[in-house]
């Protein structure tokens, strides 16, 4: 075991040096995360209050659990566009098997719909060659739609207490509901980087045609994703449903939009290959944080929408220019 | 030829640039490179992988500004912000189909500059003035004007990229690795085009890897080595190739090829790893039979289109197979995908490196791990158990292991080749697919590639090298099995063949064609049977043949190469007379045959039962001579060349 002792700290130093050059767009979205705060903790007394934090990492959680699939599919340079209709219509599927299942079933009922949405959506992309755009915008209608006709365009309330207690619990004084997004995020970084996989996920979005020819599974990962993107989003519905014992058919809507955002501001390239889950988590973290500061500022509900496209677009825009960047760099290199 | 003469004095050059500096943020690409280029004249740009001949193409052609430096254009000093501005000055690179929009037609393609300018555009006028470049260039008939461009091959694709040059009036014409995907034929074609272009007092730059095209074509080469011009202008004719490669490389490499005797002996235990009959995958591949055995590295030659990679990505999984029986060791393999085949121990060398080869977003690490993931069962990544394995691999390829955490892309090409060799050098399979290996890898790389590619055949692997380079399939291959039209030719070992028979054997239907019909024809009239052969010292390459039912057996059918004493009419043969000459067999004339610039292309030879009328030897050379034409109403495939 020589070997070992004499590679290790070369690893180390490496793995570093990996971290650091690897990191860059998600120190910068980091070092953006902390001037907002300290911005908004200037400009707002309130903001540095421990009930606002707390409204802070429940506002995140949705958003958060959501944005995790949809990380999966925009590394496989795909998109989801279903996830807030699914996520809406989970929702109502779990109200309704309330009424007659116990919770655990329930919430099982929930995520084999939305993974199996999820399924229909990745099988018809990767093996019917389809747009993801298309299909996803197809099965975001769908789910709309099932979420009306299941609960005939009613709310359903008065939901069990014991789904209420995940969002009103507390784990050592954090709220579960957050702590389930940080070990959801936990799971999905360590799946990304150490396991088969995740380096397949990766693979698939760089160079399909290479990782095929390598012997990987790209079909079946590339099916994973959506199933996983679903699922996900049927999680969402339950922590939704939790947080005010209700689901009403137009819930989530417009969700889609804040994940693909969150995930882009994390640093996630759209052509696939590129970004993190620890950057998309940050992300969210922005996303809530703006709309935080805009409620605290008093900012007119109608113009937040402006704030957050705007930060959106300027996003994508760094991302092409450090991207064209690179590729100058690149092309140079092999001259 | 008269401007030509005016200019090549020297008093005006082309094309002048000097201490011309290029950095980029790591690396000095370019350090005080200096050119001059004459009109009229092919100037061949020189230089391994990562010497600077491309970033100097781009400045020149306005791709990428230069640090610091002088170019001038015509003696005036021009200074290019853009490709666009560089090309109305009248300096374009051609480069592999990046420019074209393949949706539009060729004629579109080639005014697609105009289409910018103010006014209305005369279709008719535009049409007649496509047409005489067409003429001019002796390319009348072979480029369709009104076709999408997406239909045609890469070589037409690249005389529509040329002949767009010529419509905006270019004076310099850099061609960036113009014959990459060409078959001999159409680099011949494009060739003659050159000749017509410099004749006409165009200024061209020939940027290349291969060698005897540098030869054959070019009046003074340029080399470059590490960003400085190590050879300034030297005439073609003066310079020796080993020389060139000294210059290129910084030393001497003897045959890059290294194919000891006593190599050779050591290898192909007879054990067959890959057996392969009939295989069939539309639309390329018709019908394939060959078999590789351990040890052994075979060669699949053939013209670009004649199915070899198609017929190897099939055997990979990677195209679906439609028929077909198939043994990997000994046991029925169809695989489905490219993981049945990594399973069974297969490993593939894509061609088109950067497609199908790298995952440009990771690591040297992770690429060179790549197959290991796909092969890999269970949910970890098991890199820690490569390391040993990975290590010392780099140590034989030449590789530093502190570039395993470097980003894919930082490496040249000839590394990157060398990563994706040895991903799959990794998982030691059985039988090693390499489809088009060397493909823009310099001289060094080559060598290296070459070594090891027979070293893994020495401990048993079996080598299946696809390659359209015929110098580097006789070098490197034991045997070789020609394609043509997907199927198999024939099988020969290489010591028996040269590039010329090679090129012969591999000939499309298309291009043979003329041949053909010639044959078919003398059967048609005569009956009998007639042939295609080539003859040097005591053996015989029979390229085709065609018999009439009952005609004599000669003992060669096509694609067999007998010794003449194994033939039936070995007198004949040996004697070549001009009128018939009677064996045992029959009787049996040859006529000679002489290609468009002359060259040797072996004997038509027809043999008619003994015993019966013999035609007048006159009318048989005349059908011979006279070629399709004359013959039955030829199709319009004939190359008419």
């Amino acid at each position: 075991m020589a070997t070992e002792i004499k590679t290790a700290p070369r690893r180390r130093s490496s793995a570093l040096r990996r971290l650091l050059r690897g990191a860059q767009l998600e120190l910068r979205m980091l070092a953006l995360l902390a001037l907002l705060s300290l911005g908004l903790s200037l400009i707002s007394p309130y903001f540095f209050t421990l009930s606002n934090i707390l409204n802070l990492m429940d506002q995140s959680v949705i958003t958060g659990i959501v944005s995790i699939g949809q990380t999966f599919v925009i590394l496989i340079a795909g998109i989801d566009l279903s996830v807030g209709s699914l996520t809406g219509a989970t929702g109502i599927i779990l109200g309704l098997s309330l009424a007659s299942l116990p919770l655990p079933l329930a919430i099982l009922a929930a995520l084999v719909a939305g993974g199996f949405a999820g399924f229909v959506n990745g099988f018809i992309i990767t093996k019917g060659r389809v747009a993801a755009f298309i299909v996803t915008l197809g099965m975001m209608s769908v789910g709309r739609s099932m979420a009306y006709v299941l609960s005939g365009a009613n709310s359903i309330s008065q939901l069990p207490e014991s789904l209420g207690d995940l969002a009103s619990s507390t784990v050592f004084g954090i709220p579960t509901n957050f702590v389930v997004l940080v070990v959801l995020y936990i799971a999905a970084w360590y799946y990304l980087t150490f396991t088969k996989g995740g380096r397949t996920i990766y693979a698939i979005g760089s160079n399909a045609e290479a990782a095929r020819t390598a012997g990987l599974a790209v079909d079946f990962y590339s099916i994973l994703v959506y199933v996983i993107s679903g699922a996900l989003s049927a999680v969402a519905a339950v922590f939704l449903a939790a947080r005010i014992l209700s689901i009403d058919p137009i819930a989530a809507t417009g969700l889609e939009l804040d994940t693909i955002a969150a995930v882009v501001i994390g640093g996630a390239s759209l052509f696939g290959g590129r970004g993190t889950i620890i950057g998309t988590f940050i992300g969210v973290l922005i996303m809530v944080l703006i709309r935080n500061g805009l409620n605290l500022l008093n900012v007119n509900p109608y113009w937040q929408g402006t704030a957050i496209g705007s930060i959106i677009v300027a996003a994508v825009l760094l991302e092409r220019f450090l991207s064209a960047r690179e590729g100058l760099r690149r092309a140079g290199d092999e001259g | 030829m008269a401007e030509q003469g005016e200019a090549g004095s020297g008093t005006l050059l082309a094309l002048e640039a000097r201490e011309v500096w290029k950095a980029f943020e790591r690396t000095q690409a370019l350090s005080g490179v200096s050119f001059a280029l004459r009109p009229g004249e092919i100037h061949a740009l020189v230089g391994a992988n990562g010497a600077g001949k491309s970033t100097f193409s781009r400045i020149v052609s306005g791709h990428l500004p230069a640090d610091r430096g002088e170019i001038r254009l015509f003696g005036a000093p021009a200074r290019f912000a853009s490709a666009r501005e560089a090309i109305s000055a009248g300096v374009t690179m051609v480069m592999q189909e990046t420019s074209l929009a393949p949706d539009l037609s060729v004629l579109e393609n080639i005014y697609l500059p105009e289409f910018g300018a103010a006014g209305r555009l005369s279709w008719r006028g535009l049409a007649a003035r496509a047409g005489e470049l067409l003429d001019q260039f002796g390319q009348r008939g072979h480029l369709p004007l009104g076709h999408p461009l997406r239909d045609l091959p890469a070589s037409q694709r690249q005389m529509v990229e040329i002949l767009k040059a010529l419509a905006l009036d270019a004076k310099v014409i850099i061609f960036d690795e113009p014959t990459a995907s060409f078959s001999p034929n159409e680099v011949d074609r494009l060739f003659d085009v050159m000749r017509l272009l410099a004749q006409r007092g165009k200024a061209l730059v020939f940027v290349s890897h291969r060698l005897e095209e540098i030869f054959e074509i070019t009046d003074r080469i340029t080399v470059f080595r590490e960003g400085r011009v190590v050879a300034d202008a030297s005439p073609t004719a003066e310079m020796r190739p080993a020389e060139l490669v000294r210059l290129m490389v910084g030393r001497e490499i003897a045959d890059i090829y290294a194919r000891g005797v006593a190599g050779r002996g050591a290898q192909a235990s007879g054990t067959p790893v890959l057996e392969v009959e009939h295989l069939a995958s539309a639309p390329r591949v018709k019908d394939v039979s060959f078999s590789v055995a351990a040890g052994e590295i075979l060669g699949l030659a053939g013209l670009v289109g004649a199915g070899r990679s198609e017929a190897v990505e099939a055997l990979f999984g990677l195209r679906r197979i439609e028929r077909g029986d198939i043994r990997l060791g000994g046991k029925p393999y169809r695989p489905r995908a490219p993981i049945d085949a990594v399973r069974a121990g297969v490993g593939f060398i894509p061609e088109d490196r950067r497609r199908q080869g790298l995952v440009q977003d990771f690591t040297v690490r992770e690429n060179l791990l790549l197959a290991h993931l796909g092969r890999k069962r269970g949910f970890g990544l098991g890199y820690d158990e490569q390391r040993p394995a990975m290590e010392r691999l780099l140590d034989e390829l030449g590789l530093s292991p502190r570039i395993l955490d470097d980003g894919i892309l930082t490496l040249s090409g000839g590394m990157q080749q060398k990563v994706v060799l040895a991903r799959w050098i990794l998982l030691s399979p059985r039988l090693l697919i390499l489809d088009e290996p060397t493909r823009g890898v310099d001289i060094g790389t080559r060598s290296t590639i070459y070594a090891m590619i027979r070293r893994l055949a020495q401990q048993g692997m079996a080598v299946l090298l696809v390659s359209s380079d015929f110098e580097e399939v006789i070098g490197v291959s034991d045997r070789i099995v020609v394609m043509s039209d997907g199927a198999d030719v024939t099988s020969i070992p290489s010591r028996l063949v040269d590039v010329e028979k090679l090129a012969m054997f591999a000939a499309p239907r298309s291009s043979a064609e003329a041949t053909h019909i010639v044959v078919e024809e003398l059967v048609r009239r005569f009956g009998g049977v007639a042939y295609w052969i080539f003859l040097e010292g005591e053996r015989l390459y029979c390229f085709d043949a065609v018999a009439a039912p009952g005609a004599p057996e000669l003992g060669f059918a096509r694609g067999s190469f007998p010794e003449i004493g194994e033939a039936r009419i070995p007198e004949t043969l040996r004697q070549r007379p001009q009128r018939f000459f009677a064996e045992r067999e029959g009787a049996s004339l040859l006529v000679p045959l002489r290609g468009h610039r002359g060259h040797d292309l072996g004997y038509v030879g027809l043999t008619l039962p003994a015993g019966g009328d013999l035609p007048d030897a006159d009318a048989v050379r005349r059908i011979v001579l006279a070629g399709p034409a004359a013959a039955a109403p030829a199709p319009a495939a004939a190359g008419g060349r």
